[in-house]
C-alpha cells in the first residue's frame, strides 16, 4: 500500500468532522461530539503523518472511544461541581442527613414520620414519640433513622 | 482493487467499524427525570443517572427507562356505599413518585395499573367505614388514612405515593335536596329564634322603662309631699312666730290696739259685701248691734282719755268681748 499524500483524504477529514459537529449541533447527544473530535483530530495527525486511508479509519475509531471516555470524565466533574440542583428527582436522598421529630413512636423497627406534607416510612431502633432522629440513608422507599 | 483481498487493511477497516459500533452503543445519555437499570446477561446490574454515561458495550443492555419524577393518578369515578347505607360517586386523584428505580422496575409489573388498583380498593375500605356526614366533612382525614395505608403497601415497590386527595363526592340527587332542605330549615329555625329573642328583649326593655317611670314619679310624688309637708310645717311655725309677737305685742302694750283692727277689719268686710256688685240684699247674720258695740273699743280709748267714771255712766252692754285690761 503506498502512502496516501493526497490531500483530499486529510481535508476530507476535517469536512467529516464539520459535518458530525454540525449534526451534534443540530441534534445534541453528547455522542456526535466525540466522533467530530475525533474526526479532527485524525485530519491534524493526517498533515503531519502520512498514512493509509483503514490506518487513518482505525485512527479515528480509536480516538473517538478515547474522547467519549475523556468527556465522561470531564462530565462527571462538571456533574460534581453542579452543586445547583443536586437532588433533582432524587427526594429521598435530599432527606439524607436531616433531622426530623417522631410524631409516631417507631414499634418494632417500623415507624412513620411526617415530612411536608406527606408521610415517609421509617426503620430504625425502637424509640418513643418525639424523639429526634436523623436520616442515615434510604433503603427503597424506606428511610433509615438513628 | 476488484476483490476484496484479505489483508491486514481489510482487518483494520473491521476493527475500525466495531470500534465504531462500539462507540455508539457504549455511549448512553440519560436525560433528567429518567433512570435507566442496566442489565448484564439479562440481569439487574445497576443504574445509570441523568447525564452522560458509559456502559460497556458488551453483555449490558438498557433494562427499563424509568421516570423519577413525580406523577399524576387520577382515580376514575366509582360508586361507594356509606356506613349509613348511602351511595355516593367518588373519584381522587393521586401522586407518586419513583424513589427507587431498580424496585419500581422489577419488583411489580404494570406499576400504574397496580397503584390505581391499590387506591381503588383502598377509598372503597375507607370510606365504607365512615357516615356520609363524616366522609363530606372529614375530607383532611379521608385523605391521610389513604396516603397512610396505599404509602405502605407502595413502599416495596421503590415508590412513594406523596399523595392522594379526593376530588369529589357526589351523593345521589335526593339526598342533596333533602340536605339542602336540612339546612334551609336550619336557618329558618335560628331566624325565627332570633326574632323571639329579639322580641322577648325589647319587651324587657319596654317593661324596664315603664317601671323606671312610675318609680320615679312616686318618688317625684314623695318628694313633693314631704316638701309640702314641710311648707306647712313652716307657715305653722310662721303663725305660730306671728302669734307669738301679736300677743307679745299685747302683753306689752295695751289691747285697744287690737281692738282697733278688729273694728277696722269688721268695717272693711262690711265695706266689701256692701260694694259687691250682685249683692242687692245684704243679710247679716249677726247682731247688729254688735258691730255697733264694737265701738265699744273706741269707748275704752275714751275711757282712757276721759276718765272711767264717764264711760260707765253712758253704757249698758255691749256684743262685744269685753277685754279688761285693767292693771292692779
Amino acid at each position: 500500500m503506498m502512502p496516501d499524500p493526497s490531500p483530499v483524504a486529510v481535508w476530507g477529514w476535517f469536512v467529516v468532522a464539520a459535518l458530525l459537529m454540525g449534526a451534534e449541533l443540530a441534534a445534541p447527544g453528547a455522542f456526535m461530539l466525540w466522533l467530530g473530535l475525533a474526526a479532527a483530530a485524525t485530519g491534524i495527525v493526517h498533515l503531519f503523518v502520512a498514512m493509509d486511508w483503514p490506518y487513518a479509519l482505525l485512527l479515528f475509531a480509536v480516538l473517538g472511544v478515547a474522547f467519549a471516555w475523556l468527556g465522561r470524565r470531564l462530565a462527571a466533574r462538571a456533574d460534581a461541581d453542579a452543586a445547583d440542583q443536586p437532588f433533582l428527582n432524587r427526594r429521598a436522598a435530599a432527606l439524607v442527613g436531616q433531622a426530623f421529630t417522631l410524631a409516631e413512636p417507631i414499634v418494632g423497627g417500623e415507624g412513620r414520620i411526617r415530612i411536608g406534607d406527606t408521610v415517609w416510612h421509617v426503620s430504625g431502633a425502637d424509640a418513643p414519640a418525639g424523639t429526634r432522629v436523623r436520616v442515615m440513608r434510604i433503603d427503597g422507599g424506606r428511610l433509615v433513622v438513628e | 482493487m476488484s476483490t476484496i483481498a484479505l489483508n491486514a487493511s481489510t482487518a483494520i477497516v473491521a476493527i475500525a467499524i466495531v470500534l465504531l459500533i462500539f462507540l455508539m452503543k457504549m455511549v448512553k445519555t440519560v436525560p433528567q427525570g429518567y433512570n435507566y437499570t442496566i442489565e448484564r446477561f439479562r440481569r439487574y446490574a445497576y443504574t445509570i443517572q441523568p447525564g452522560l454515561n458509559i456502559v460497556p458495550p458488551l453483555f449490558h443492555r438498557v433494562g427499563v427507562r424509568m421516570n423519577m419524577m413525580e406523577q399524576v393518578l387520577d382515580v376514575p369515578t366509582q360508586e361507594i356505599i356509606t356506613r349509613d347505607n348511602a351511595t355516593v360517586a367518588v373519584d381522587g386523584v393521586a401522586f407518586y413518585q419513583v424513589i427507587d428505580a431498580p424496585r419500581a422496575a422489577y419488583e411489580v409489573a404494570n406499576l400504574n395499573s397496580a397503584i390505581m388498583n391499590l387506591l381503588m380498593t383502598n377509598i372503597r375500605t375507607v370510606m365504607g367505614s365512615m357516615d356520609l356526614d363524616q366522609l363530606l366533612s372529614h375530607r383532611d382525614e379521608i385523605n391521610t388514612r389513604l396516603l397512610t395505608v396505599v404509602d405502605a403497601a407502595a413502599i416495596s415497590w421503590g415508590i412513594k405515593i406523596t399523595r392522594v386527595e379526593i376530588k369529589d363526592i357526589v351523593p345521589p340527587a335526593d339526598l342533596i335536596a333533602s340536605m339542602g332542605r336540612q339546612m334551609k330549615a336550619e336557618r329558618e329555625k335560628r331566624a325565627v329564634i332570633l326574632e323571639a329573642e329579639g322580641q322577648r328583649q325589647s319587651e324587657i326593655l319596654k317593661a324596664e322603662g315603664q317601671k323606671q317611670s312610675q318609680v320615679l314619679e312616686a318618688e317625684g310624688r314623695k318628694e313633693a309631699a314631704f316638701r309640702d309637708a314641710e311648707a306647712r310645717e313652716r307657715s305653722a311655725q310662721a303663725e305660730a312666730a306671728a302669734t307669738l309677737v301679736v300677743s307679745e305685742a299685747l302683753s306689752r302694750g295695751n289691747v285697744a290696739a287690737l281692738n282697733y283692727f278688729i273694728a277696722d277689719k269688721y268695717v272693711k268686710a262690711m265695706q266689701a259685701i256692701a260694694s259687691a256688685p250682685n249683692q242687692k240684699v245684704v243679710v247679716l247674720p249677726m247682731e247688729a248691734t254688735a258691730l255697733i258695740g264694737s265701738l265699744a273699743g273706741i269707748g275704752e280709748i275714751a275711757k282712757a282719755t276721759f276718765g272711767e267714771a264717764a264711760v260707765q255712766a253712758r253704757r249698758g252692754g255691749s256684743g262685744v268681748p269685753h277685754v279688761d285690761t285693767r292693771q292692779s
